[in-house]
C-alpha cells in the first residue's frame, strides 16, 4: 500500500476515534479506552510506514489536492527524518492515552469531552505536520497542533492559572508561527511556489543573491521552531503549560510536542539551508542558544518544588542539549562530514531518549498526583514504599535525564559532549560548550535526586493510606522505564535509525554508519578511520553489578548494626510529614548563588496616554462640535425669519440692491 | 436566469410588505421561508452561473435613456457580484432564522413583543432586497440607488428599540453614511458629465485628474459605508441595534457594501492613478491600528465586536489597494476575506446574541464562566475568534495569507511593511479575543451567568451552521475569487 493510503487511514481513524470518543465522553472510562483503541490502531500504520522509510530510503510524494490560487498544493511525503519522529510522536502518544484512561477520572468538574477528541486531533495533526512537504500546509497542520494543544493545556475549565498558562502557551506560539509565515512568505516570492523543493532552491538562491534577506529568514525560521522546541528566552511559555495539564498532556507536550520544533530545525537547517559559512554561523547561534537554554533551565529547575514545574525546566534544559547537537554538526557540515553526522545523530538520539525519560517523568509526576493530589514536593514523602512501580520507573528515567551510565541519556548526551569536545580542539568555543553541557548534567542529577529523595524516599507516612497505581497508568511508564535502559544498552538501533534520518536530508555526503558507529553490543565512535571513543555498557554493567554484591558482601560480612530510630525532635511529637527533609530545603546555596538567573516580566494590556485616547475618539474633537456649530448656525439663520412682513420687505430691497451692485462692478 | 436575478430582489421585497402586512405571529416564519428560497435561489444562479459573467438589461429612464449610453438599470452576476450575493443571502437567511428566536419576549436583554414583528421584518427583508440589489448591480447608479436603500434600512434597524440611545445611534449613522452618499453622488456627477455613462469602466475614459477625483469621491463614500477613519464613530454606537441586526448589517452585510465599491471600482479595470491606491492602503492600515487600539478599553461585548470588525473591514481595503497597485492576488485575498471574515464575525455577533438572550447581559466584565451552562455556544464563540483571528485552518487563516502573498508581488518596502504590520495586528487581536474568550467563557461561575440553558434551537442551528461556515467559507471561496481578475 502507498504511504498516502496508510496516513488516510490513520489520519480518518483518529478523526473517527474523536467523534466516537466525543459520543461516549459521558463515561469516562470507556471514552478512554475508545480513545486509546483508535490511537493504537492508527499507530500501526504510522509504524509501518516509518519503519519501511528507515529501512529503503523516502517514499514517493503524493499530491492529495492543488490550490493554485496560492501556488501551494497538498503534498505528503514521507523521508527519514519524517519517519525518526513519527516514531517518537505515535510511541508517546499511545502511551500517554494509556495512561490517561485512568488519570482523566479523577477530574470531577470537566467533562472528557474535552480531552479525547482534541488529543486524538492533536496526535493527527502532529502526524500531518511530520508529513507534509508544503510549506503552508506545513504551517496549517503546525497551527492545528497548537490549537488543540491549547485546548488540553486548558483542559481545567476553573481554574485560573491553566487559562492563563495556555493563553501564555498560544500566543507565544502563535508569535513564532507568524514569524515562520514571514520567512515562508519571502521564499514564496521567490520561489513561487510553497513546495519543499521550491523553497530548498530559493533558500539557497537568495543565501547567495541577497545574503540580508536570506540570513533574515533563517533567524525569522529559527525564532519560530526554536520556540516551539522551548529554547530560552521564547520558551518560557513551558514551565507555565506543563504543570497545569492534565499529564498525559504534559507527557505529549514534552515527549512529543517539542520534539516537533526539533524536527522543525533539522528540517530547515539540514534540508533547506545551503551548506555554506552563514550556516556554520547558523550552527554557532543554535549551539549557543541551546548551551544558554540547558544552563540556566537546569539551574533553574534545581530551585523548583513544584514536580512538573521542576521537570518543565529540565526540558528546557534538555532541549538545550539536543540544540548544542544540532549546532556542533551543522558548524562542522561544511568541512567535516563525520563530526556534522556525530552531532547530529547525537541530537536526534537525545531527542529519542528525551521523549523517553522525560514522558517516563511526567506521568511519574502524574501517577502521584493521581493518588495524593499534590504536585507541591514539600508536602510530598516517603511513597516509594506505597508505589514502587512507578519509583521504580522514575528512578530509572531520573537517572537515564541525569546522563548516569548505563542509561540512554548518558549514551546520546556522551555523543554531543565528546563532539562538542573534538571540535573544541579547532574551535575553543565549542570545547567551552561541551564542558558547561558535562557539568550541568551534574545540576540534573542533583535536581532528580532532591524529586526522587523528597517524593519517594524518607519514611512513609502510613495515615496516607495511597496505593499504587492501577496497571493502565504504570504500564507506560514501565514500558518507558524499560525503553531507557534497552537504548542504553542497545543503542545502535537508535543511532542507525538516527543516521538514517540525517542522510535523507543533508546535502552533504555523510559517512556509512558503521564507519562512524561501530561495535556489536556497546557502541565506538569512529571519524575518517580513526577511533575516537568506546562506550561498552555491557561490560560496565557487568562490572557495577559486582561491585554492588561485592559491597553488599563486604557489609554482611562485616555485620555492621543497623539502628533505627525516630527524628529526635526534643521529645515533643511530630507528625512524619512534619519532621520530614522537605524538597524547598535543598541545594539553599544554589538558590542563593543563581537568584536572578530566571528573571520575570509581567505582561499587561497597553495603557494609551489620555492625550492620545482623546486624539483617537473623533466623535468629541470633530463631529460634536461640528455639529453642535451646524446646530447653534441653523438657530441663528432661523432668528432671521421674524414673521413681520416689513422685515421681509427690507430684506428684499437690501438683496436686489446688492444684486444690482455687483452687476454694476463686475458686468458693466 | 435574468428572471431569477431579478425575482432575487423582487422576492424579498414582496415579502417585506407582506411580513408587515401579516403582523403578529405569522411574519416570522413568511420571513424564514422566504429569505430561505432567496438562499437557495441565489445559490443556485451562482452555482449555475459558475465561471461565466451574466449580464442583461432590464429597463431605463424615459427621460434620462436619451442622454446615458448603456442600460440605466439591469443585473450583472460576475464573480466578484456572486461572492457579495452569497454573503448577503446566506447570512441574511441565517438573521432571518435567529431572530425568529431573538425576537420574542423570553429576550432577557431586550424583550420583543408580538406586535413589533411586523415592522422589524419589513425592514430585515427590504434590507435583504437592497443587499441583493448591490450585489446584482450592473453600474454605479443602480449600485448607489440600492446603496441609500441599505442607509435607510440600517437607520430604521438601529432605531428599532425607539428609545433615546437607540434613536441617536440610528440617526448618527444615517448622517454619517449619507454624508459619504454624497460624495458617492459626486462621483456620480463628474463621471456622467465627462463620459455620459455610469458604467463601472466608464471612468477609464475620463481624463488622469478627474479619475483621480472621482476614486478619491468613491473611496470616501466607501469609508463612510464600512466606518473606516475618518468616519470609524458610527459603527460602535450601531450597537444599540438589536444583535441579529447588528450581525447581519453592521458585520456581515451593510459595512461590506462599502468595500464591495472599492473591490468593484477596481476589479473595473481602469487605471487607478497609484498614489490615491497608495493613499487607500495608508487609510487601511491607520483604521486597523486605530480600531485595534480601542479593543482594549471595552467592556461590551458587542462594540468589541464592532470595532474588531472596523479592523477587518480595512483589511479588505489593504487588499483592494494592493490589487490596485498591481496585485490580483491581494484583491482576491480582500474579497475572499468578505466571505471569510462574514461569516467567522456573524459566529461571534451571534453568539453574543445568545449571551445576552440568555443571561440578559453583554458586559465583559459581569460574564464569566459560562462554558458550565452554555458549552455549545461556548464552542461556537471559540470557533469564531479562531475564524476571525486567522488561526489555520479557519477561514480568515486563507484569505489573510492571500492577502499577504499578494503584498509580497509589490516592489520596494511596501509589502515587508504591510506583511510586517499586519501580522502584528494579527498576533495581537487574537491575544485579546483569546482572553476575552477564556474570560467570558471559562474561570469561576460569576452571578449573571447562573442560568442554564444554551440558546433555543433556531439560534443553536444558526451557531452550527456558521461555524462549519467558518471553517468550509474558502471552499466556496476561493474558487468564486479565482475567476476575479483574470
Amino acid at each position: 500500500m502507498g504511504h498516502d493510503v496508510l496516513l488516510g487511514t490513520s489520519v480518518a481513524l483518529l478523526v473517527l476515534g474523536a467523534l466516537a470518543s466525543l459520543v461516549t465522553a459521558r463515561d469516562r472510562k470507556l471514552c478512554g479506552w475508545i480513545a486509546f483503541g483508535f490511537a493504537t490502531a492508527s499507530a500501526v500504520p504510522v509504524f509501518a510506514i516509518a519503519a519501511g522509510v528507515l529501512r529503503s530510503g523516502a517514499g514517493p510524494e503524493v499530491v492529495l489536492f492543488r490550490l493554485p490560487v496560492l501556488e501551494a498544493s497538498c503534498a505528503i511525503a514521507v523521508d527519514g527524518l519524517s519517519a525518526f519522529f513519527l516514531i517518537i510522536a505515535a510511541t508517546i502518544c499511545v502511551l500517554s492515552a494509556l495512561f490517561s484512561v485512568h488519570y482523566m477520572t479523577h477530574f470531577p468538574k470537566d467533562t472528557v469531552a474535552k480531552f479525547y477528541p482534541v488529543m486524538l486531533l492533536f496526535f493527527a495533526s502532529i502526524i500531518g505536520v511530520l508529513v507534509a512537504a508544503d510549506f503552508l500546509f506545513f504551517l496549517v497542520f503546525w497551527e492545528l497542533m497548537t490549537l488543540t494543544s491549547f485546548f488540553l493545556v486548558t483542559f481545567e475549565r476553573e481554574s485560573r492559572t491553566s487559562q492563563r498558562a495556555g493563553r501564555k502557551y498560544f500566543i507565544i506560539t502563535h508569535a513564532a508561527t507568524l514569524c515562520m509565515v514571514g520567512a515562508a512568505l519571502v521564499l514564496w516570492r521567490t520561489a513561487g511556489t510553497f513546495h519543499f523543493d521550491g523553497m530548498r532552491a530559493a533558500f539557497a538562491a537568495l543565501m547567495d543573491g541577497r545574503p540580508v534577506v536570506g540570513n533574515l529568514v533563517a533567524l525569522l525560521f529559527l525564532v519560530g521552531l526554536a520556540t516551539k522546541a522551548g529554547v530560552l528566552p521564547m520558551g518560557d511559555w513551558l514551565p507555565d503549560a506543563h504543570p497545569v495539564a492534565p499529564s498525559g498532556m504534559s507527557a505529549m507536550l514534552s515527549g512529543a510536542l517539542v520534539k516537533i520544533g526539533i524536527y522543525g530545525l533539522l528540517r530547515v537547517f539540514c534540508d533547506f539551508a545551503p551548506v555554506n559559512d552563514s550556516l556554520r554561523a547558523w550552527g554557532v547561534v543554535i549551539a549557543l542558544a541551546g548551551t544558554g537554554s540547558l544552563f540556566v533551565g537546569t539551574l533553574t529547575a534545581l530551585k523548583q518544588v513544584d514536580s512538573k514545574r521542576l521537570m518543565a525546566f529540565h526540558t528546557i534544559g534538555q532541549i538545550g542539549y539536543i540544540c548544542l547537537g544540532i549546532g556542533v554538526g551543522l558548524y562542522c557540515l561544511p568541512s567535516r562530514p563525520a563530526l556534522a553526522a556525530l552531532g547530529l545523530m547525537g541530537a536526534l538520539f537525545h531527542a529519542a531518549n528525551h521523549a523517553c525519560f522525560k514522558a517516563c517523568l511526567f506521568l511519574g509526576a502524574g501517577s502521584v498526583l493521581f493518588r495524593t493530589g499534590e504536585r507541591n514536593m514539600d508536602r510530598l514523602g516517603g511513597l516509594g514504599s506505597f508505589m514502587p512501580v512507578t519509583a521504580g520507573s522514575s528512578t530509572v528515567a531520573a537517572m537515564s535525564i541525569a546522563g548516569v551510565p548505563p542509561f540512554n541519556g548518558f549514551a546520546s548526551k556522551w555523543i554531543i559532549v565528546a563532539t562538542c569536545v573534538l571540535v573544541g580542539f579547532k574551535a575553543p568555543l565549542f570545547l567551552l560548550l561541551g564542558i558547561v553541557g558535562m557539568f550541568i548534567s551534574l545540576a540534573t542529577l542533583a535536581s532528580f535526586l532532591k524529586v526522587l529523595g523528597a517524593v519517594f524516599l524518607g519514611r512513609p507516612d502510613e495515615t496516607r493510606r495511597v496505593r499504587e497505581v492501577p496497571w493502565a497508568m504504570a504500564a507506560p511508564q514501565v514500558v518507558l522505564a524499560a525503553l531507557c535502559i534497552f537504548f542504553g544498552v542497545f543503542p545502535q538501533a537508535a543511532l542507525r535509525a538516527a543516521h538514517a534520518a540525517i542522510t535523507s536530508v543533508s546535502a552533504v555526503e555523510l559517512p556509512a554508519a558503521s564507519a562512524l558507529a561501530g561495535g556489536g553490543w556497546g557502541l565506538s565512535l569512529a571519524a575518517g578511520g580513526a577511533p575516537l571513543g568506546v562506550w561498552a555498557p555491557i561490560a560496565l554493567v557487568v562490572a557495577l553489578g559486582a561491585l554492588t554484591f561485592l559491597a553488599y558482601r563486604i557489609q554482611r560480612a562485616g555485620a555492621a548494626p543497623v539502628r533505627r530510630v525516630d527524628v529526635w525532635t526534643c521529645g515533643e511529637e511530630h507528625p512524619i510529614s512534619a519532621v520530614r527533609y522537605p524538597a524547598s530545603s535543598f541545594f539553599l546555596p544554589f538558590k542563593h548563588a543563581f537568584r536572578g538567573i530566571y528573571p520575570t516580566v509581567e505582561a499587561r494590556a497597553p495603557a494609551f496616554p489620555p492625550w492620545l485616547r482623546r486624539a483617537f475618539d473623533v466623535d468629541s474633537w470633530f463631529y460634536f462640535p461640528v455639529g453642535k456649530a451646524v446646530d447653534r448656525g441653523a438657530r441663528g439663520f432661523s432668528r432671521t425669519h421674524v414673521g413681520i412682513p416689513q422685515m421681509y420687505l427690507l430684506w428684499i430691497v437690501a438683496g436686489a440692491v446688492a444684486v444690482i451692485g455687483i452687476l454694476l462692478i463686475f458686468v458693466r | 436566469m435574468t428572471a431569477t436575478l431579478v425575482a432575487l430582489i423582487v422576492l424579498p421585497a414582496l415579502g417585506a410588505v407582506a411580513a408587515q402586512a401579516l403582523g403578529r405571529g405569522r411574519s416570522r416564519w413568511t420571513a424564514v421561508v422566504l429569505s430561505g428560497a432567496v438562499f437557495v435561489l441565489a445559490a443556485g444562479c451562482i452555482g449555475f452561473g459558475f465561471g461565466g459573467i451574466h449580464r442583461a438589461a432590464v429597463g431605463t429612464l424615459p427621460w434620462l435613456g436619451e442622454s446615458v449610453t448603456g442600460p440605466l438599470f439591469g443585473v450583472l452576476l460576475d464573480p466578484l457580484g456572486s461572492v457579495m450575493l452569497l454573503v448577503a443571502t446566506f447570512i441574511g437567511f441565517l438573521t432571518v432564522l435567529f431572530s425568529a428566536a431573538y425576537l420574542r419576549e423570553g429576550n432577557r436583554e431586550h424583550p420583543v413583543g408580538p406586535a413589533d414583528q411586523g415592522r422589524y421584518y419589513f425592514r430585515l427583508l427590504l434590507f435583504l432586497a437592497s443587499m441583493v440589489g448591490i450585489a446584482l448591480a450592473p453600474n454605479y447608479l443602480q449600485l448607489f440607488i440600492f446603496w441609500e436603500l441599505t442607509t435607510v434600512c440600517s437607520w430604521a434597524l438601529i432605531s428599532f428599540r425607539e428609545d433615546e440611545k437607540s434613536l441617536r445611534a440610528g440617526f448618527k449613522a444615517l448622517l454619517m453614511t449619507h454624508i459619504g452618499g454624497a460624495f458617492f453622488l459626486a462621483a456620480l456627477l463628474v463621471m456622467f458629465v465627462g463620459t455620459r455613462s455610469f458604467e463601472f469602466d466608464a471612468p477609464a475614459a475620463l481624463p488622469e485628474t478627474q479619475r483621480r477625483w472621482v476614486f478619491l469621491l468613491l473611496a470616501v463614500a466607501a469609508w463612510a459605508k464600512a466606518a473606516q477613519v475618518p468616519f470609524q464613530t458610527w459603527l460602535p454606537d450601531a450597537m444599540e441595534a438589536p444583535t441579529p441586526v447588528s450581525a447581519y448589517l453592521h458585520a456581515a452585510a451593510m459595512v461590506k457594501a462599502g468595500v464591495f465599491l472599492m473591490a468593484r471600482t477596481v476589479g473595473a479595470g481602469w487605471d487607478v492613478p497609484s498614489e490615491v491606491a497608495f493613499f487607500l492602503g495608508v487609510m487601511a492600515l491607520v483604521t486597523i491600528f486605530l480600531a485595534l487600539s480601542f479593543y482594549f478599553v471595552q467592556d461590551d461585548l458587542k462594540r468589541l465586536l464592532a470595532y474588531s470588525t472596523i479592523a477587518h473591514l480595512g483589511y479588505v481595503l489593504i487588499g483592494v489597494a494592493l490589487g490596485a497597485l498591481g496585485s490580483t492576488t491581494a484583491l482576491r485575498g480582500g474579497v475572499l476575506h468578505i466571505v471569510c471574515h462574514g461569516v467567522a464575525k456573524a459566529t461571534l455577533f451571534f453568539c453574543a446574541g445568545s449571551i445576552a438572550y440568555i443571561t440578559g447581559s453583554r458586559s465583559i466584565s459581569a460574564l464569566g464562566g459560562l462554558a458550565r451552562s452554555m458549552p455549545f455556544t461556548a464552542v461556537a464563540f471559540f470557533v469564531g475568534v479562531l475564524g476571525v483571528t486567522g488561526i489555520p485552518p479557519f477561514a480568515c487563516f486563507w484569505s489573510k495569507m492571500m492577502l499577504l502573498a499578494g503584498a509580497t508581488d509589490l516592489p520596494g518596502a511596501i509589502g515587508p511593511v504591510v506583511i510586517g504590520l499586519i501580522l502584528v495586528e494579527s498576533l495581537i487581536s487574537f491575544g485579546w479575543m483569546i482572553y476575552i474568550g477564556q474570560r467570558i467563557f471559562l474561570g469561576a461561575v460569576t452571578p449573571v451567568c447562573a442560568v442554564n440553558s444554551d440558546p433555543p434551537l433556531p439560534m443553536s442551528i444558526t451557531l452550527f451552521v456558521l461555524m462549519l461556515a467558518s471553517i468550509a467559507a474558502p471552499v466556496v471561496g476561493v474558487p468564486l475569487v479565482r475567476l476575479i481578475g483574470g
